[in-house]
């Protein structure tokens, strides 16, 4: 493992008070460098939505696959087991029969995945999430693996949750639901900028990306703005805030 | 009342909102959904108000006299947990205005609301990313959060008023599919609508040179019209298997 990145990434996921801090970027750091540091090939974030369904908040990549995966588990799958029981959720070998959660295992195979686990992103009693992180070869992830992934999502909550107390107290409620809100402009501004410049999702993404971080602003506020330009043109004009 | 076990949570409370409004023999509306919030949520009162453009919003529906009160003044004011929700694109959730932080935060509001007999406001907005069609606002005469469940409950009647407010806002150039599209017997689902649904309404953006709303009505209008999922079609769109047009096909289903 690369210990200096390890660092880095505590730092960085640490750092949640800068002024462009943004927290869909944010947990996008945690997929990135989840990938990065641990034997996985995919990791996601997904929220608990009190209308009673997990969101995907975050992925380290757009495939489709992965995204049918998390729809899936709104019904079966790790994911939704360690976000009930607040535990870690090991499938070693998606392969194998005897399938905890047949349904989820058949599309995780399609999509190149033999294993994944799920790490609960837990407030005192609450858990508010979990991070999944998919392998395309069997076995499980490791204790020291597994601890370093659930460190990644402990300190992820508390920036996730922290992000705005700088301004005023609010409840973690409130805060999800923003961050789930910034998905949705996130995702429109994806779309509009992938038929402007016949783009597939992930580049548009990235751009979006580069773009906020060169110039400094919220990923959030860049998509906004962005959709709500009555051009196409990108970058868009600069924030109104 | 009988327990309709069957289905998502979101299915059942668009349920009770059509149940009222059949009752009251007329199509399901923002009233419908005030009415229902007030007993799903367990609050005093609620109201709905409707953005308008550039111009100030207004009030579209309220259960109670009291709740009108607290909606204008919100409005006149200019602070206000509806206010702010304006800004942060996420609810806000005050159970005790009488704590100290909402006292700073709305100095003017919690006063008069105080004389009113409210001790909780719970403001949520009526957004779908960038699309911002109002605000819902709940009270109560006694303070104290919502719970977890009554949370969910008033997330899913704000979808269904933010769908309800985005048909009625629906255009007069005669595109009457997308008046109405996707709500008539349906629960508006928006919590389970798939990435592909964004993409695909920032797609039609340009596609079909409009704005964001009007390109989430026209992709719901386009499905419901074609009798498919609307995922599905947001899928063909993302793919690029599928485009829409401006000058929409009059009889676009005779060759289906």
């Amino acid at each position: 493992m690369d210990s200096e990145l390890l660092s880095d990434t505590f730092v960085d996921l640490a750092d949640t008070m800068v002024a462009d801090f943004d927290v869909i970027d944010f947990l996008h750091l945690l997929t990135d460098r989840s990938v990065a540091l641990l034997s996985a090939s995919a990791a996601g974030v997904v929220l608990a939505d009190p209308r009673g369904q997990l969101r995907v908040a975050a992925a380290s990549s757009q495939a489709a696959g992965l995204m049918e995966l998390f729809q899936i588990q709104n019904d079966q799958g790790p994911c939704l087991d360690c976000f009930r029981t607040g535990q870690p959720v090991t499938a070693a070998d998606l392969t194998g029969p005897d399938q905890q959660w047949p349904r989820f295992a058949a599309a995780a195979i399609t999509a190149g995945f033999r294993a994944v686990e799920a790490v609960p992103m837990r407030l005192r009693d609450e858990v508010i999430g979990a991070l999944n992180l998919f392998r395309a070869g069997p076995g499980p992830l490791g204790p020291a693996e597994l601890r370093i992934g659930q460190a990644l999502a402990d300190v992820a909550t508390i920036g996730l949750l922290q992000e705005r107390n700088v301004r005023r107290s609010e409840t973690a409620a409130e805060q999800l639901q923003a961050a789930l809100n910034s998905r949705v402009i996130i995702e429109q501004a994806k779309g509009k900028l992938a038929e402007r410049l016949g783009l597939d999702m992930d580049r548009a993404f990235s751009l979006l990306r580069e773009y906020a971080r060169n110039s400094h602003q919220r990923l959030t506020d860049v998509a906004r703005n962005f959709v709500d330009s009555a051009t196409g043109d990108f970058p868009p004009p600069a924030s109104r805030h | 009342m009988g327990a309709q076990v069957t289905g998502s949570r979101g299915e059942t409370v668009w349920g009770l909102v059509a149940e009222h409004a059949a009752a009251q023999d007329r199509r399901p509306s923002v009233a419908d959904v005030c009415t229902v919030t007030v007993s799903c949520a367990q609050v005093t009162g609620t109201w709905v108000t409707a953005a308008s453009g550039g111009a100030a919003d207004f009030v579209m529906a309220v259960s109670d006299p009291v709740s009108e009160q607290l909606a204008e003044l919100q409005l006149t004011l200019g602070e206000g947990p509806c206010h702010d929700i304006v800004a942060a694109a996420a609810p806000v959730l005050a159970g005790d205005l009488g704590d100290d932080e909402s006292g700073r935060r709305w100095p003017a509001f919690t006063e008069a609301a105080g004389r009113l007999g409210v001790c909780a406001v719970f403001a949520f907005p009526l957004t779908i990313g960038v699309i911002r069609t109002g605000a819902m606002g709940l009270y109560r005469s006694s303070p104290g959060p919502l719970t977890r469940a009554q949370l969910g409950d008033s997330l899913l009647l704000a979808d269904t008023a933010t769908m309800l407010l985005l048909d009625g806002a629906g255009h007069s150039d005669g595109d009457g599919a997308a008046n109405g599209a996707g709500l008539d017997g349906q629960a508006p689902d928006l919590a389970a609508h798939r990435a592909e649904v964004d993409q695909a309404t920032g797609m039609l953006t340009l596609q079909l040179g409009v704005p964001t709303a009007e390109a989430f009505a026209r992709l719901r209008a386009y499905a419901y019209a074609q009798d498919r999922r609307l995922a599905d079609v947001a899928g063909d769109i993302v793919a690029r298997r599928l485009r829409l047009h401006p000058d929409p096909d009059p009889a676009p289903d005779g060759r289906a």
